[in-house]
C-alpha cells in the first residue's frame, strides 16, 4: 500500500516548473516560463530526455503521465521532499512547505496546494522512510542470496530493521512529537495506519515469515507494538546516540522471541495431542475392522 | 460597466453590507484565510477598488509575522538583553515582512475611495494603488505570488483574457483565487435567493445609493456568470493546474483556486 496524494491528471505541459524530466536535471532550479526546452549546463547538452529517472514515485504506475513531462503529483512530491529540509526549523507546517517550494524556484503560494495542517508533509515523509527501509532490506537480502553476507537470526534481523527505520526519524526528532500527533488525527488515521501495517509486513516478509495461519496476525501485532513503544521511548531519550532506545528495543525483541517459543510449544503440544487422538481413532477403527472380518 | 462603478463607488461598501447583510465580510475573511499568505508574499488584488481584500491580507500577514517573531524570541532566550532589544529594532521596521499588495482597478473613483479608506484605517505601508484593466494588466510577467479577484470577474467582458493575464503575471507556483457569486445548487434556497435578488436588491439600491439600474445590472450579471464547473474549466483552459472550488453558503458564492505550475 502506498500513500497517494491525488489521482494524477493531465500532464503539465507549457509550464515553467514542470519540465522534461531527466536524471541529472532533477535537482536544478527552474528558469522562466518562456523556456520549453530545459538546458542545465551548457557543457552538458542532453537533446533527448530519457523517461522518468529514479525518482521515487508513490503512485501505482511508474508515475509518468506522458513520456517526458512531469505530472502534478510528481511535482507535489518534489515540493514535499524539498520541504523536509525546513521541518527542523518550522515544524510540519505550511511554512515549511512554502520554504520547500521556494527552493525549487516556485512561489511560496504553491504551499496552498497542500492541506494547511501539514498532514501531507508528514505522510509523505513516512512513506518515503518506508520505501527506503524496503530498499535497504532488499539489498541485504540480495547480499545474503549472493552469499556475501550471513543470514541473520530473526531477533537480530528485527532489531536491525526497526533500528534502521527509527534512525531515519532522528534528524527530525525535535518535531517528531508534532508529527505523531498529526498522524493520529482522525482524518489521517486510515493513511497512517496502512503505512504502518505495510511497513511491518515488509519487515516480516524480509525476515522470512512464511506463515499463513494465526501466527501471521500475532507476529504483526507483536512487531507493531515493539515499533510503537520503541518510537515513544526514542522521543524522550537523551542518551548519546540513543543507546537507551536500542537497549529497550533489544529487550522487547528478546521478550517477543521468548513469548513466540512458548506459543510454538503450545501449538506443537496441541498438534501432538491431535495426532495422538487421530492415532487412537485409527487404531480403534482397525481393531473394529479386524474384529468384523474375523 | 465603468459608469456603473463610477456612480456606485462612494456607496459601494454600504451597499455591500446591506445587500449581503454583512456576510460579504465573512466571505472575504474566508478567502484570505484560504490564501494563508506568509510574510514576503506579493499580492495582486484586481478589481479590488475599495481595498477590502488588501486590508485583510495586511492584517493576516501582520499577525503571522508577529507569531514568527515571537517564535524567534523563544529560541533567543539565551541572548543578552541588549541583543534582544536590537532585534526588536530590526523587526519593527519589518512588521509586514516585506509583504506587499498591489490593488488594481479599472475605475479611478473606486481607487480613490480605497486610498481614503486606507488612510482612515491607518494602513500606510505595503499598499500600492494602480489603475488598470483586468484584460490587459500593466504588469510584467511572473511578478506576483497571489492574484485575487473578489466579485470583479463577472464584470469583465472577456473573462478568458482576464484569466490569461492572471496566468501571465503570476510567478511559477503562484496562486489564482477568485471569489464570486455562483449558482446555488439547492432548489429551495435558489428560489428564495432569486426572490431576494430581484425584489429586494434593486430597491435597496434605489433607497441607499439612489441607483436602481446599477443594482439591477448587478443582479443580472450574477445570473449570467457561468456556474462553478464551467468556470473551473475556463480557468483550466488558461493554463492553471489543481483547479478547485469551494462553495460558500451552498453556492451563493464560490471560491475558485488554481496554480500556475
Amino acid at each position: 500500500v502506498r500513500f497517494q496524494l491525488s489521482p494524477p491528471q493531465r500532464p503539465l505541459q507549457a509550464s515553467a516548473v514542470l519540465r522534461r524530466v531527466s536524471d541529472e536535471q532533477k535537482k536544478e532550479p527552474l528558469s522562466s516560463s518562456s523556456q520549453q526546452q530545459f538546458d542545465s549546463q551548457p557543457t552538458d547538452h542532453q537533446p533527448e530526455q530519457e523517461p522518468q529517472g529514479p525518482h521515487p514515485s508513490y503512485t501505482g504506475q511508474g508515475g509518468q503521465e506522458s513520456e517526458d513531462y512531469e505530472s502534478e503529483e510528481q511535482l507535489q512530491h518534489r515540493i514535499l521532499t524539498a520541504a523536509l529540509e525546513f521541518v527542523p526549523e518550522h515544524g510540519w507546517t505550511a511554512e515549511a512547505i512554502a520554504e520547500g517550494a521556494k527552493t525549487l524556484g516556485l512561489s511560496g503560494a504553491a504551499a496552498g496546494m497542500f492541506q494547511s495542517n501539514g498532514s501531507q508533509l508528514v505522510l509523505h515523509f513516512v512513506s518515503q522512510c518506508n520505501t527506503k527501509l524496503s530498499e535497504l532490506l532488499e539489498q541485504e537480502q540480495k547480499l545474503v542470496q549472493q552469499g556475501e553476507a550471513e543470514k541473520k537470526p530473526t531477533d537480530q534481523f528485527l532489531r536491525d530493521a526497526v533500528e534502521a527505520r527509527l534512525r531515519m526519524v532522528i534528524p527530525y526528532i525535535e518535531k517528531w512529537p508534532q508529527a505523531v500527533s498529526i498522524l493520529l488525527l482522525p482524518q489521517n488515521i486510515p493513511s497512517s495506519l496502512s503505512l504502518l501495517t505495510s511497513m511491518i509486513d515488509d519487515i516480516w516478509h524480509y525476515a522470512g515469515d512464511q506463515s499463513t495461519d494465526i501466527n501471521w496476525y500475532t507476529r504483526r501485532a507483536v512487531l507493531t507494538g515493539i515499533y510503537n513503544t520503541t518510537e515513544l521511548v526514542m522521543m524522550q531519550d537523551s542518551s548519546p546516540d540513543f543507546e537507551d532506545t536500542w537497549r529497550f528495543l533489544e529487550n522487547r525483541v528478546a521478550d517477543a522471541m521468548k513469548m513466540g517459543n512458548t506459543a510454538n510449544q503450545v501449538q506443537s503440544t496441541g498438534e501432538a495431542l491431535v495426532q495422538g487422538l487421530m492415532g487412537a481413532a485409527v487404531t480403534v477403527s482397525n481393531v473394529e475392522t479386524c474384529r468384523a472380518v474375523r | 460597466v465603468n459608469q456603473v462603478f463610477e456612480s456606485v463607488a462612494k456607496k459601494y461598501d454600504v451597499m455591500n453590507d446591506s445587500m449581503t447583510l454583512g456576510v460579504h465580510r465573512l466571505w472575504k475573511d474566508i478567502l484570505v484565510r484560504k490564501m494563508n499568505p506568509s510574510p514576503g508574499t506579493l499580492l495582486l488584488d484586481v478589481a479590488g477598488g475599495t481595498g477590502d481584500i488588501a486590508f485583510r491580507f495586511i492584517n493576516y500577514v501582520r499577525s503571522v509575522r508577529q507569531r514568527q517573531l515571537q517564535q524567534r524570541l523563544k529560541h533567543h532566550q539565551n541572548l543578552s538583553w541588549q541583543e534582544i532589544a536590537n532585534s526588536y529594532q530590526e523587526d519593527k521596521r519589518n512588521s509586514l515582512g516585506d509583504s506587499q499588495v498591489v490593488v488594481c482597478d479599472i475605475n479611478k473613483e473606486m481607487l480613490k475611495v480605497g486610498k481614503e479608506k486606507a488612510q482612515d484605517l491607518g494602513y500606510s505601508e505595503g499598499l500600492s494603488w494602480v489603475l488598470g484593466n483586468a484584460e490587459e494588466l500593466p504588469f510584467d510577467d511572473d511578478m506576483f505570488d497571489v492574484y485575487t479577484i473578489a466579485f470583479g470577474i463577472r464584470n469583465v467582458t472577456r473573462i478568458d483574457l482576464a484569466l490569461q493575464e492572471a496566468y501571465r503575471v503570476l510567478k511559477p507556483g503562484g496562486r489564482f483565487l477568485c471569489l464570486e457569486f455562483s449558482q446555488v445548487s439547492n432548489p429551495l434556497l435558489s428560489r428564495l435567493y432569486d426572490l431576494y435578488s430581484f425584489q429586494v436588491i434593486p430597491v435597496l439600491g434605489e433607497v441607499i445609493a439612489g441607483d436602481w439600474k446599477s443594482y439591477q445590472y448587478l443582479v443580472e450579471s450574477i445570473r449570467r456568470f457561468p456556474p462553478q464547473e464551467e468556470f473551473k474549466a475556463m480557468i483550466e483552459d488558461a493554463g492553471f493546474f489543481k483547479v478547485d472550488y469551494q462553495n460558500l453558503n451552498s453556492g451563493i458564492v464560490a471560491i475558485h483556486s488554481g496554480f500556475k505550475l
